[in-house]
């Protein structure tokens, strides 16, 4: 176990970190509260909450008291062990998973050097894969245990949807495992530094103007593995198991109060593991565009003046451009659920058997091909198409 | 005492404290869910022996979808506790747990004088922690593709049974 | 000094004993569980108990052959899993019960 440390200095550190990430995690969850509440009263031409702190910011922890005072109601019919566990149960994978991700580029305090992640997992994402496709059990056991048929009902909906769509947003995930040839989140990142870069049969092309990202190599995966990510998360259109109109509130349908505050901080959870996702396969992590951590560096060097601060510096910024790209998905989850309407659940099971498993399935397959064939065949063209196609290179990778 | 050893014997007990429970509890809806818990228990197993991948295979397949499936069906039966959960007779019982006892016994007694006869090399004891995963797909994808093959095979051959079982009105002698 | 030493030094026979030991509790769910479900849900138990000893072999052995074998077992496994759901739900549905001494009279 020398992930944790050397020095009991490192060991201090990265435990205070661990609980850093979680809380952060924790804490995000107001916040996209009230930036979903507020978004969706924007989209649906409304106020929102508007009169608890400014601009209703305050509205969640005065939310967050009034679940505190509620009675903690049990239903006569409900199996009390699995209906108090299965709260607790949603935080865990969520918050867990979320650990995994990278933040940013890793703090280096003299001889120490701190990963701003939880903690760093070598196949990272098997095992956030493995973490998160626990949540069915808590669905599983919020509806049982509940003892009420809409509630059983919605969480035989929600589970049979999050095992559908991790199929394919597996499947989605391999042909990137594939193009950058690691499961490790990090290694991912470093990948994709500076500018967009072609090389197989035999010829290399860079494109200056655009940034290495996965999305360029990977455009159905990125597709695939965001709608899916929608479905892991139970996120309208895909939030059949909460259907009012058929089912009342799905598997949560008995809760309420603080309980019910933790299966949505679980929900949100798996939105910011999937906006993470999104963040660091396709779209470089906390990479910024064009520029290197290494002039970052050089930077924060010429302008601190000392290594420390530089280095702090560089992480910084690379934090801040991290949540930069990670609120924009998160917006976007917010926006599509204001946006889009419910789907029928026989369309749903169709988009995801039907449609998004073989793509994701000819994803595969084709990255597969193009990777093996580039990599060990190389065309030649007949001279004048040759030209032309330098011609074309010529007017893409113009600077 | 070592941070390794500390971790193996936390893990050993969740696990067998779970499987334990799996055999133990009468209601078949708590035996799944510890049987979850057991499955995650041997993914952390995994880990301890630096087997990752497998750790994280072992979470998606077995936690996530095998014990799910189980779990699923098991609600959507709906048995509350079972009036005969576990098989009749004293006398048979105590038989069958005495030879599963000789059983593990005789594993546990060969494995101690397996250990006093040969020494085992320890040859991970000392070894850098390398990521096993490459070696391991090559393995896998160069000696033994046949066999990854026809697991290929197998599982669609499951696919289509299990589907063609589970739409199926009862075969020849249903009733209704 | 003995016991220390026993419970320090993590070798390939503590995993073995433990592998050992959740096969015969499997085994004994085998034996004496009479629900069709629980019955399966030990025979997984038991291939869980090999893909431990597979993997400690492996890893003490230094070799991969060991950890391709797990992943062998756990696709049979979970195909295995497939079907007995299969047939245990066409049992359900024939008998309204999963208990084995419900349907005794598929003999003969």
């Amino acid at each position: 176990m020398t992930s944790m440390g050397t020095s009991s200095f490192e060991i201090t550190v990265n435990i205070i970190k661990t609980l850093a990430v979680f809380l952060m995690m924790v804490q995000a969850v107001p916040i996209l509260v009230w930036l979903e509440r507020r978004g969706s009263a924007f989209i649906q031409n409304r106020f929102g909450p508007n009169r608890v702190g400014p601009l209703g910011l305050v509205q969640l922890l005065a939310d967050a008291v009034k679940f505190l005072h509620k009675e903690d109601f049990v239903p006569d019919k409900a199996n009390r062990f699995l209906f108090y566990a299965a709260p607790v149960f949603a935080l865990i994978p969520a918050s867990i998973a979320y650990m995994a991700i990278p933040m940013s580029t890793p703090l280096i305090l003299g001889e120490s050097r701190f990963l701003i992640q939880g903690f760093e997992i070598n196949v990272g994402i098997v095992f956030i894969l493995g973490i998160s496709s626990l949540a069915a059990y808590t669905i599983l056991m919020a509806g049982w245990g509940s003892g009420s048929k809409f509630s059983l009902m919605g969480a035989m909906r929600a589970s049979a949807q999050i095992i559908s769509y991790e199929l394919a947003l597996g499947l989605s995930i391999v042909g990137v495992i594939m193009t950058y040839g690691t499961f490790n989140l990090t290694d991912m990142i470093t990948a994709q530094m500076g500018a967009l870069n072609f090389s197989g049969f035999g010829y290399t092309t860079t494109i200056s103007w655009l940034p290495n990202w996965g999305i360029f190599y990977q455009p159905v995966a990125a597709v695939i593995f965001f709608a899916a990510a929608f479905a892991e998360s139970n996120r309208l259109p895909f939030d059949l198991a909460e259907g009012e109109a058929e089912l009342v509130a799905g598997f949560h349908t008995e809760y309420g109060g603080f309980k019910m505050l933790m299966f949505f901080i679980g929900e949100y959870g798996h939105m910011m593991i999937a906006a993470g996702l999104m963040t660091t396969f396709f779209f470089g992590g906390y990479l910024i565009p064009y520029i290197t951590p290494d002039d970052v560096y050089q930077f924060g060097l010429n302008n601190f003046g000392s290594e420390t601060a530089a280095h702090i510096f560089n992480s910084a910024v690379h934090f801040l451009m991290y949540n930069v790209k990670f609120a924009l998905f998160l917006w976007i989850f917010i926006h599509v659920r204001w946006t889009l309407p419910r789907f029928r659940y026989d369309q749903l099971m169709d988009l995801g058997w039907k449609t998004m498993l073989p793509w994701a399935l000819g994803n595969t397959i084709v990255t597969s091909i193009v990777i093996f064939s580039a990599a060990y065949f190389s065309i030649s063209f007949p001279p004048a198409v040759e030209d032309v196609l330098k011609q074309i290179f010529k007017y893409f990778t113009r600077t | 005492m070592s941070v390794d050893a500390i971790l193996f014997w936390i893990l050993t007990l969740v696990v067998l404290v779970s499987a334990m429970s799996v055999i133990l509890m009468t209601n078949p809806i708590y035996s799944a869910l510890c049987l979850a818990m057991t499955m995650v228990g041997v993914a952390a197993i995994f880990v301890t022996l630096n087997a990752y991948f497998l750790a994280g295979v072992q979470l998606i397949v077995y936690a996530g979808a095998v014990m799910v499936l189980f779990v699923m069906v098991l609600m959507l039966f709906d048995l509350k506790h079972e009036l005969q959960s576990f098989s009749r007779g004293k006398f048979t019982g105590a038989l069958k747990i005495g030879s599963v006892g000789i059983l593990a016994g005789l594993i546990v007694g060969a494995v101690t004088i397996g250990k006093s006869l040969t020494e085992v090399k320890a040859v991970a004891e000392n070894a850098v922690v390398v990521d096993t995963t490459k070696i391991l797909s090559q393995n896998l994808f160069l000696k033994n593709i046949f066999g990854f093959e026809a697991l290929g095979v197998l599982l669609l051959v499951i696919a289509v049974g299990t589907v063609a079982l589970s739409r199926s009105k009862g075969g020849t002698h249903a009733r209704d | 000094m003995l016991e220390t030493s026993f419970l320090n030094n993590i070798g390939l026979e503590h995993y073995l004993v433990l592998s050992a030991v959740l096969f015969s509790l499997g085994m004994a769910g085998v034996l004496l569980r009479r629900n069709l479900i629980v019955l399966m849900m030990s025979i997984e138990l038991m291939l869980n108990a090999i893909n431990i000893s597979f993997v400690a072999f492996s890893k003490f052995n230094n070799n991969p052959e060991g950890q391709v074998m797990v992943f062998f077992v756990m696709t049979i496994a979970a195909a295995e899993a497939a079907v007995g759901l299969a047939l245990a739900v066409s049992i359900f549905k024939r008998f309204k019960e999963v208990n084995i001494r419900f349907f005794e009279h598929l003999k003969g």
